[in-house]
């Protein structure tokens, strides 16, 4: 059941990568790789996250693997890799914790009632860094591929047989 | 290699170089991206390229083989507007380019093609859109009813902000308007005890509009150094954020939340 649960998470990071997929006007052909890639992603970072494996560390995964499909998908349906990676990602974006952070922030602004101003203090900080930490684990994940292999166009990267590529 | 082209080749390519860029960056393209693609299809014409890319603006100056600077052309940015077909064809221009010697004249061409292709139907975006803020609504710990309070607030949400769009309202005011909107519908609901797990749906309605696209490529830029650029980005989508949460917070006023 428990698995259930996380597996069915997939289908919703999908959706959701989905919807700002269409919001960002990706091409039609584009569509059914980005919900793959926003479901598998997904998936890493809720399995990790059941592991109790940070929430910096697990999204980081989650970017990562996104990271690769995109390369993979980028030469299966000739368009940039970030078009796949950016809306994949989306649901990972930590968008609850930048919404306590932000309430967090306003609140400081007016409450000086000592002993309630340091617990939201703390609590804003910390939130406010994990979004902080996300966003850089997702654009580094994202990243990576061309990262590490220090080509500048995903057209000269390739991690299966040589194949021609035009387009 | 094309033959060396005459003057008013040059500016055509110039100008069009520049449009490339503008489209570029007002798509949602990172700094990089856009230096490469322009430096790609100058090169073809053995020109060599520099550019200077701010938020607003763009510089652009070509040199020839003798290094004579004959081209230096300032353009100001459209408003910015995520597009990706845009950005994928731009790519798949660059490497016809590249591949298949196209002339100025063609590329000129495709560019209007790409430029004139349509947009998703306004319903299957926000049918979709809702579908995605429920999706967040469920992923944050929400019920089937949730999700409905949720998709029918970010489905109206972004209506508004189509609409204000539309009537040429300050970009940042468009998602007040659509946050204020999202947010009021949701909590109207819980007020209602329609949905009855608060934060997930009150704060999901409005995940919809995360700058997400501004907040990625802000680090992705910095990552490649263009720290200029990357700041600024994130300073957009700073301010954006902001504004989702004063939306929020003008609804949790309005309904004493």
């Amino acid at each position: 059941m428990e698995w259930l649960l996380i597996f069915e998470k997939g289908i919703w990071f999908g959706l959701a990568a989905m919807g700002f997929a269409v919001l960002f006007n990706v091409p039609t052909r584009t569509l059914a790789p980005i919900f793959v890639m926003g479901a598998f992603g997904g998936l890493t970072k809720a399995v990790m996250l059941h592991y109790e494996i940070n929430v910096i560390g697990a999204s980081f995964a989650g970017a990562t693997l996104i990271g690769f499909m995109s390369i993979f998908f980028a030469h299966e349906k000739h368009a940039p890799p970030p078009i796949f990676a950016i809306p994949a990602v989306i649901p990972m974006v930590p968008g609850i914790f930048a919404y306590r952070m932000m309430i967090g922030l306003i609140s400081l602004a007016g409450k000086t009632d000592n002993t309630t101003y340091t617990r939201i203090l703390s609590e804003t900080t910390n939130n406010g860094l994990k979004v902080m930490f996300i966003l850089m684990g997702l654009a580094t994940g994202v990243g990576l591929p061309m990262l590490i292999t220090r080509k500048d166009s995903a057209k000269d990267l390739r991690f299966k047989r040589n194949r021609k590529v035009t387009g | 290699m094309v033959d060396t082209p005459d003057k008013q080749e040059i500016k055509d390519i110039g100008d069009t170089l520049l449009e490339i860029a503008m489209n570029l960056l007002v798509s949602g393209a990172s700094i990089g991206r856009i230096r490469k693609t322009v430096e790609r299809i100058s090169a073809n014409f053995s020109f060599n390229t520099y550019i200077l890319i701010s938020q607003r603006t763009i510089l652009l100056n070509m040199y020839d083989s003798e290094n004579d600077c004959v081209f230096n052309g300032l353009k100001r940015t459209a408003p910015h507007h995520v597009n990706f077909t845009m950005i994928s064809g731009i790519s798949r221009i660059s490497w016809f380019v590249v591949n298949e010697d196209w002339e100025i004249g063609k590329i000129k061409e495709e560019l209007a093609r790409v430029k004139s292709l349509a947009h998703y139907p306004r319903l299957v975006t926000l049918v979709l859109t809702g579908l995605a803020g429920a999706s967040f609504c469920r992923l944050a710990g929400g019920g089937p009813l949730e999700m409905g309070v949720v998709f029918i607030a970010s489905t109206a949400g972004l209506f508004i902000r189509q609409e204000t769009t539309k009537l040429n309202f300050n970009p940042y005011l468009c998602i007040y308007f659509a946050a204020l909107t999202a947010s009021l519908i949701a909590a109207g609901f819980i007020k209602l005890d329609v949905a009855k797990i608060h934060e997930p749906a009150f704060a999901t309605s409005v995940l919809f509009l995360i700058p997400g696209v501004p907040l990625i490529n802000a680090f992705s830029d910095m990552i490649d150094g263009n720290l200029n650029n990357g700041l600024i980005r994130g300073i957009n989508g700073f301010i954006i954020s902001f504004t989702i949460a004063l939306g929020l917070l003008t609804s949790m006023a309005i309904l004493h939340f």
